[in-house]
């Protein structure tokens, strides 16, 4: 009834689909502006008036972000992401059951404390953490990002995984209980294959996070720099390497955009269970 | 097991609500509470070594002398010096009062706009799913990489948008990161570019959420568009909307990488964010008593909003998210 069915040329040119392009410009624009800035030669990128289109398209924008060790970035990136998302994972899952099906007491002011953590100001932990991890050499470590990442997106996780838990049957959980299978292997064998979309979204979210997280990694690292802090940091006080960075920017916006789209669905679910993160 | 899992699967859901626990727990249920707990210290481990201990230590700091040598830290006895000094200077209440106003006028508009978003794309009959995979272009997008992005837009000497000023006006471009007003107005606009889509997805998924019976009804009563959208889907879409808000607001308030790298907090400070003054003070002029003093009050900022949020929106926390 709302969504009524049109006829003829106005199936295509009418409200919703006029509104839906001006959508797609306004943030493809930009996202346009970058992939065309990136195959500017170097001389382009600073042109005026601006080029509107690569001509002649030029890859010394890719040469130089690798130049300047882009590729170490890329790597430091995935090793920090891969690691906290297995280890969010593999914690969260453990937490969610429990916090999702046993009896444990407490289980109110435990949620609500997470359901804080999980918006804290991430300003408020840097000075404490820099100065321990100072203390026992973790600066300049994978485990000094690895660990606060974790600890980060944790509750995030527990809570998108307890919903999931909550919301499958218990029938199955308890024959295999009546089979004589512990707890462990309950969770392991009989519950875990039944939450995986909910796996999905704490790991894709959890992976998002990690990998566009910069506060953290400019405090804690000064050699083994992520994306967005090699990004930043590229150049120097006199020149602006446009080139450099948007070669950099469209290698690093690729994985993830893959990723958040293969995982679309999973995407939207955890953005709409009641429990959202940006 | 299974008569026991029967029994004290609803004291679980009683207890989560609130109401103290029953009083004589039987054998089972106090096996399978071990194995919960069990199951989740470890990761309750991790959070509170990483949020809840820093947190703690970084009220410690904001109390202390803390003198920071080449080889470790010490802290030289309680001061309240780091507030006063804080609360006396003007960089803090112009970083609070910038932050302040960000917040407000970025999660306005980025409602508005998400909200108009979402009713566009819900009457789309067609493409829905490739409008929503777009929309997470950038939420998905690393905030430095499109401050860079704006910077470049932005640019006086080269950039598209003095262009597209100079062919439209005749006038010369602007510079915009040159003034205060123009340099907020620079930021906001970057700001609402990425995060208006992740709005418009969570309003969107609020509104296929709404029972198609409740237009039909005000259809057949003769409600106007514009009536029906003030009367049926505003009221209906305020749990989403309000929750939202929420994550929105507080995200804002810790405000760091898009000023960090667009303007540099410039011109001079007028675009520092507190998250920004905190870390200047703690990583450019190493001064990590006064640093934390500005990190703890962003902090118990957000915590009294956090928990005003929770006691308004309690009837929706508490029974929609909690118990799910």
């Amino acid at each position: 009834m709302r969504n009524r069915a049109r006829h003829g040329w106005r199936r295509w040119i009418n409200g919703p689909y006029i509104g839906a392009a001006l959508i797609a410009l306004f943030i493809l624009l930009p996202m346009y502006w970058m992939l065309a800035s990136s195959f500017k030669s170097q001389s382009n990128v600073g042109a005026y008036p601006p080029q509107y289109f690569p001509v002649p398209i030029s890859t010394s924008g890719y040469h130089a972000a690798f130049a300047d060790g882009f590729g170490g970035f890329v790597v430091n990136s995935l090793v920090v992401a891969c690691c906290s998302t297995a280890l969010v994972l593999f914690l969260g899952v453990f937490a969610g059951y429990a916090l999702g099906r046993l009896p444990m007491r407490g289980k109110y002011p435990i949620m609500v404390s997470l359901l804080m953590i999980s918006v804290f100001p991430e300003i408020a932990v840097i000075a404490p953490l820099y100065l321990v991890m100072r203390d026992i050499g973790w600066l300049n470590s994978y485990q000094g990002l690895i660990f606060p990442y974790t600890a980060f997106n944790l509750p995030f996780a527990v809570w998108i995984l307890r919903n999931y838990f909550l919301g499958i049957s218990m029938s199955m959980e308890e024959s295999a209980r009546i089979d004589g299978a512990g707890p462990l292997r309950t969770l392991v064998t009989v519950v875990l294959p039944q939450v995986t979309p909910g796996v999905f979204t704490a790991g894709v979210f959890t992976f998002t996070a990690c990998w566009t997280e910069f506060l953290m990694a400019l405090s804690f690292d000064f050699g083994k720099k992520t994306i967005p802090v090699g990004i930043a940091s590229f150049g120097s006080q006199f020149t602006v390497p446009y080139g450099a960075y948007f070669a950099a920017s469209v290698i690093a916006v690729v994985p993830i955009a893959i990723l958040v789209l293969v995982f679309r669905k999973a995407v939207v679910s955890g953005l709409t269970s009641g429990a959202v993160k940006g | 097991m299974a008569t026991a899992e029967l029994v004290h699967e609803p004291r679980a859901r009683s207890m989560a609500e609130g109401s103290p626990g029953p009083i004589g727990r039987d054998p089972n249920t106090r096996h399978f509470a071990r194995v919960g707990w069990g199951f989740s210290s470890p990761a309750f481990g991790v959070i509170a070594a990483f949020t809840i201990f820093p947190i703690i230590f970084a009220v410690v700091l904001s109390f202390q002398n803390v003198n920071v040598t080449g080889s470790g830290f010490g802290l030289q006895g309680f001061t309240t010096a780091n507030y006063h000094a804080m609360l006396t200077a003007g960089l803090w209440h112009h970083a609070l009062w910038f932050t302040t106003i960000y917040t407000v006028v970025t999660v306005a508009c980025e409602l508005v706009l998400g909200t108009v978003f979402a009713l566009v794309l819900e009457r789309l009959t067609k493409g829905r799913g490739m409008m929503m995979a777009l929309l997470l272009i950038p939420w998905s997008l690393i905030t430095v990489i499109s401050a860079e992005l704006w910077s470049y837009i932005y640019n006086p000497t080269y950039g598209v948008l003095g262009e597209i000023w100079h062919v439209i006006t005749g006038a010369s471009p602007p510079n915009l990161l040159g003034y205060p007003l123009d340099a907020t107005i620079a930021l906001m606009f970057a700001d609402i570019w990425k995060t208006t889509p992740f709005v418009a997805i969570i309003v969107l998924a609020g509104l296929v959420m709404i029972p198609t019976e409740l237009f039909e009804a005000a259809e057949v009563d003769g409600a106007t568009g514009w009536k029906t959208f003030w009367k049926v889907t505003v009221p209906l879409l305020r749990p989403t909307i309000g929750i939202a808000v929420l994550f929105r607001v507080l995200q804002a308030f810790g405000l760091f990488d898009l000023p960090y790298v667009l303007t540099g907090g410039g011109p001079g400070t007028s675009t520092q964010s507190l998250a920004m003054l905190g870390y200047n003070t703690m990583f450019t002029d190493i001064n990590f008593g006064p640093g934390a003093a500005v990190a703890v009050s962003t902090a118990v900022i957000v915590l009294v909003m956090c928990l005003v949020f929770l006691r308004a929106f309690k009837q929706q926390v508490g029974k929609e998210t909690i118990s799910a």
